[in-house]
């Protein structure tokens, strides 16, 4: 779970103390968050709500990385929470299958404003089959090339905006001992964020639109095939380096090394700058710059398009005792009130009323260049493991390990990637 | 090695001798059977049963499919790979633990009073938990800021890049695991010497037997007991062992180090595909049992402390 | 032992205590990183050598570890450790003893059944006990450790008990029974005193593996609150990333209550878990 995991890494401690789910009875709307630091933004909401609301809203922080697991043991159980927090796509599909989440379309449909609010690419992403499951409740976390502006500067080295500069850096920061990039490759998701990248610019978002509505034959696409083919040749090329294999991304490794400039580059969640801010704030402040992935020669994808998590959602049970409040909270995210709570926490909200408040941002700029490159985004794709159902996700991602530790080659991986259940 | 146990705990003698004291109502037992039927029993039935249900994810309720989790099972190069790497850990894990075990508990059974206190220090790893020892090792052979850096090089790593390197990865998790098994095994060892007859030694000294050869007619045949109860464990352990894969090397570089029970906790608790995962556990309690039997057939041993080994 | 000749066995044994040396360093090197490292100031610890003595010694990382709820865990273990002792001991000894005394079918079914619970390793049944435990409501509690825990112990803990009241002499009994002593009474004081060193043996073993357990805590709870030594130390170490010296000072303290526990009982325990192996 690529959501929870950074979430988890951007604060040291979690919060603690969740209490036990009481159910959607009486007055109360029971709402599971995911219980890292970004939740106090979501606790003033809820005390704010509270404030006039007869209904009242109770918040269930549930911290670590097992928040996927506890939301797929309780729902369906009478303890079933009335809201919750998800990442859309993959992670809420088995639950809208089982006709558990409620269909928020008509609420959207109906209240203009409402769903203008917030920006259509990061909407859609929480949709399934065309329906609207999700409000967006949290910032967003595009995938970005952070690299290390000096060390570029010092070997004359062009910002990796094309794939040309992106290979000249590759080839000289090897020759001086540097590597060219930081990938946590122990955890395959951080691989699979190349391959999502290197897809969308070869052949745009559509392969991968294919794979999502269920069609495994999609990964049989030539341009799949040709992604495989760049990453391996990124990885013999010496691009990554020679230990990415054991590095870890959620135990801050990959980081340091860019962090403390022993690696140049990083493609990453935007997570990771606010990461970089408190670990190695001189290099993040003075050093640390961001680009949208490079294009691919010969590659027909926008080089807009933006890949990642969009955001996180709010979904609410179709079993909800009291539907109207749900309603009523969920419409409170789109407030410019809540966005502004939002960027004074560091993140960019998926609003469209966000533009005008990020000048209050901790950190305006990457704040804007977020902000512009999701608004101009023609196609804002959801990680992959994300937007498929978890079985399918972790097997995949399996592949994905082997591929980048040179267990299959590029053909061996789309034959598997084809068999993928 | 069920049924040699059955037969020693109800010999004929003691059943007569019994009844002229009067017997406990088998009542008394209920308690204990009822609490292991809840806990061990109905799980590993529930699990045969979850194994013939389609992908389910804890959500509504399963549905039966059939055999489609067990043909998959058979056709998934996945657990194929998964096997043999389980299998090459449990050799690899035993034929280091063996001797180096046997060895030790052989020569800490003396009772020298150096011998005595090396003991003791031998016993420190047994205080750390399988958690403990994984973390230790994984900040030891972090290939970018541990001893591997240093060490690498000096046996054939020279990145540094131990775990992140398939064989690697594979040797490092036996390697780990029998630093923290070894002093248990060598106890095992040292408690099964100090039964071995003095007389034995002293007849064979005035033979005028060395010490190889003491060792080889006396020490190892006397042991051969210990050997089996210690291999059990050993293989058993290993065979089921996913806190250092989990711990150490999340199964990577790839799948390399992909065990069975990793690979089932992989689909279980991050696929949600309960039947699947079901699947794989069943296949490896059916393995894990009869390569236990096998072990206990093979050596050719039969007595009631056969019994304690398959644990 | 005879006294009179000395058999080679207790003489000196130059290759062996090699060996042994080997095995010493083996030991040693990986506990010295330990504690060195965990004294270390992180940025001399992502750079340094970690065989060199540290440069500064600094207690920091101890102080953050313990800040962040390490004695929580610490006393979740404790709880977990003697609650499934205590239910492992109570459970078993009465079905041991009716194994070995009551002759009857459903005495002798019942062993059967727990000798197979011995070839049913834990991790395989975690799946069903992960739904079992949600629908008895017990996810997330230390009850949902303590139970499976307990229940994984029982068929090690009938053989090592089934084997040492067998010792018991058929006198004795004859001698209680002679007393009018019933049943409950012969259990409490001629079974139960005489298998003392089985029980130990099984409290041992059962301590250990409790104290140690890590799948069960894992996958059956998931809050701050319930977090046992080893989920915890696994929090923190994530937490903790590229952190090395605190982590591995979460490692020593985690250590530190087994290593006092066997500092004090050292004989208890190493006999303890000989007997495993088999008297």
């Amino acid at each position: 779970m690529v959501g929870a995991v950074c979430l988890g890494l951007l604060t040291a401690a979690c919060g603690s103390g969740s209490g036990s789910g009481s159910g959607s009875g009486g007055g109360t709307l029971t709402a599971y968050v995911y219980g890292d630091g970004a939740v106090k933004v979501q606790e003033a909401a809820v005390a704010e709500f509270n404030k006039t609301s007869k209904v009242k809203v109770k918040l269930v922080e549930v911290p670590g990385d097992s928040y996927q697991n506890k939301l797929n043991a309780v729902m369906g159980s009478p303890n079933a929470p009335d809201l919750l927090y998800n990442w859309g796509g993959g992670s809420i599909k088995s639950f809208v299958d089982a006709g558990e989440l409620l269909d928020l379309t008509p609420y959207l449909t109906q209240d203009a404003s409402f769903k203008s609010s917030f920006l259509p690419s990061v909407l859609a992403a929480g949709a399934l089959g065309g329906k609207n499951y999700g409000i967006p409740m949290r910032g967003m976390q595009p995938v970005v090339l952070f690299y290390n502006k000096t060390l570029f500067a010092q070997n004359g080295l062009q910002a990796p905006t094309t794939w040309a500069a992106l290979q000249t850096a590759i080839t000289t920061l090897k020759a001086k001992n540097i590597t060219p990039v930081a990938l946590g490759g122990a955890d395959a998701w951080t691989e699979q964020m190349w391959l999502e990248e290197l897809l969308d610019r070869i052949a745009g978002p559509t392969v991968f639109q294919k794979i999502a509505a269920g069609d495994s034959s999609a990964w049989g696409d030539p341009a799949v095939l040709k992604a495989a083919q760049i990453a391996k040749q990124l990885i013999d090329d010496g691009a990554f380096g020679k230990t990415f294999t054991a590095t870890s991304y959620t135990n801050n490794a990959a980081p340091t090394l860019l962090g403390t400039g022993k690696a140049a580059m990083q493609l990453m969640g935007t997570w990771d700058y606010s990461n970089q801010l408190a670990n190695h704030k001189d290099f993040a402040t003075k050093d640390e710059g961001w680009v949208n992935f490079p294009t691919v020669d010969g590659g027909t994808g926008d080089a807009a398009d933006v890949v990642g998590n969009p955001t996180n959602y709010w979904s609410v049970n179709a079993h909800t005792k009291n539907k109207d409040a749900a309603i009523a909270f969920l419409k409170a995210m789109a407030s410019s009130d809540y966005a502004n709570k939002l960027v004074a926490n560091g993140d960019v909200p998926a609003t469209t009323s966000a533009k005008s408040l990020l000048g209050s941002s901790p950190n305006p700029a990457f704040a804007q260049f977020q902000y512009d490159m999701v608004q101009q985004a023609p196609s804002f794709q959801l990680s992959w493991d994300q937007a498929l159902p978890a079985t399918q996700a972790t097997r995949m991602t399996t592949e994905i390990g082997k591929l980048f530790a040179g267990q299959v080659s590029p053909e061996q991986f789309v034959t598997d990637m084809k068999a993928l259940k | 090695m069920v049924q040699d146990a059955r037969e020693a705990a109800t010999a004929p003698g003691r059943r007569s001798a019994a009844a002229r004291v009067g017997r406990p109502s088998p009542g008394w037992a209920v308690p204990g059977v009822l609490f292991f039927a809840v806990f061990a029993v109905v799980p590993m039935v529930y699990a045969v049963y979850l194994s013939f249900c389609g992908n389910w994810g804890g959500l509504g309720t399963p549905q039966f499919s059939g055999l489609s989790n067990w043909t998959r099972l058979f056709q998934d190069s996945d657990v194929r790979q998964a096997t043999v790497t389980t299998v090459v850990l449990t050799v690899l894990s035993w034929a280091f633990q063996t001797p180096v075990a046997l060895l030790l508990g052989v020569w800490a059974a003396g009772r020298e009073r150096n011998r005595a206190v090396l003991s003791a220090v031998f016993f420190i790893p047994l205080v750390l938990s399988t958690t403990a020892i994984a973390l230790l090792f994984k900040a030891i052979l972090d290939p970018n800021f541990g001893l591997a850096t240093t060490i690498g090089p000096w046996i054939g790593f020279p990145d540094g890049n131990i775990i992140g390197s398939p064989n690697g990865a594979l040797i490092a998790v036996a390697f780990v695991g029998g630093w923290q098994f070894i002093p248990f095994h060598t106890l095992i060892y040292q408690g099964g010497a100090r039964q071995i007859p003095e007389v034995l030694y002293q007849a064979a000294s005035i033979d005028g037997c060395g010490r190889w050869r003491q060792f080889f007619h006396i020490t190892l045949p006397q042991l051969r007991h210990t050997i089996t109860t210690s291999s059990v464990l050993i293989i058993v352990g290993s065979l089921t062992s996913f806190e250092t894969v989990f711990l150490l090397t999340q199964g990577g570089p790839g799948t390399s180090s992909t065990t069975l029970s990793y690979g089932m906790y992989r689909e279980a608790f991050q696929g949600f595909d309960f039947g699947y995962a079901s699947a794989l556990g069943t296949a490896l309690v059916v393995v894990s049992t009869l390569l236990s039997l096998l072990m206990v057939k093979f050596s050719g041993f039969g007595s009631m402390r056969s019994t304690r080994e398959g644990m | 032992m005879s006294q009179y000749v000395k058999s080679l066995r207790m003489k000196a044994n130059p290759l062996a205590g090699l060996g042994a040396g080997v095995w010493l360093v083996i030991v040693l090197v990986p506990l010295y990183i330990l504690v060195t490292t965990s004294l270390r100031t992180q940025d001399e610890a992502l750079g340094g050598n970690p065989l060199s003595w540290p440069r500064t010694l600094t207690l920091s990382n101890y102080k953050l570890v313990l800040d962040s709820g390490f004695w929580g865990f610490l006393v979740n273990n404790v709880l977990v450790t003697a609650f499934t002792v205590a239910v492992v001991v109570v459970l078993c000894v009465p079905v041991a003893y009716v194994v070995v005394r009551s002759a009857g079918r459903w005495a002798d079914f019942a062993f059967r059944i727990f000798l197979l619970g011995l070839a049913i390793p834990a991790p395989v049944t975690i799946v069903p006990l992960y739904v079992i435990i949600g629908k008895m409501g017990l996810y997330d509690s230390l009850p949902a450790i303590i139970l499976p825990t307990a229940a994984f112990a029982m068929p090690v803990t009938l053989l090592i008990l089934v084997g040492s009241m067998r010792d018991i002499s058929e006198e004795l009994y004859e001698a209680m029974a002679l007393d009018g002593a019933g049943q409950a009474r012969i259990l409490m004081q001629l079974v139960v005193p005489l298998s003392r060193s089985g029980l130990s043996t099984v409290a041992v073993f059962t301590a250990l593996n409790a104290w140690n357990g890590f799948i069960f805590p894992l996958i059956l709870t998931q809050s701050d609150n319930e977090r046992v030594l080893t989920t915890g130390l696994y929090t923190l170490s994530s937490q903790y990333g590229v952190n090395i010296p605190a982590t591995l000072a979460a490692v020593v303290l985690s250590g530190i209550p087994m290593f006092v526990a066997y500092l004090l009982a050292r004989k208890a325990l190493i006999s303890g878990l000989m007997g495993v192996g088999g008297k």
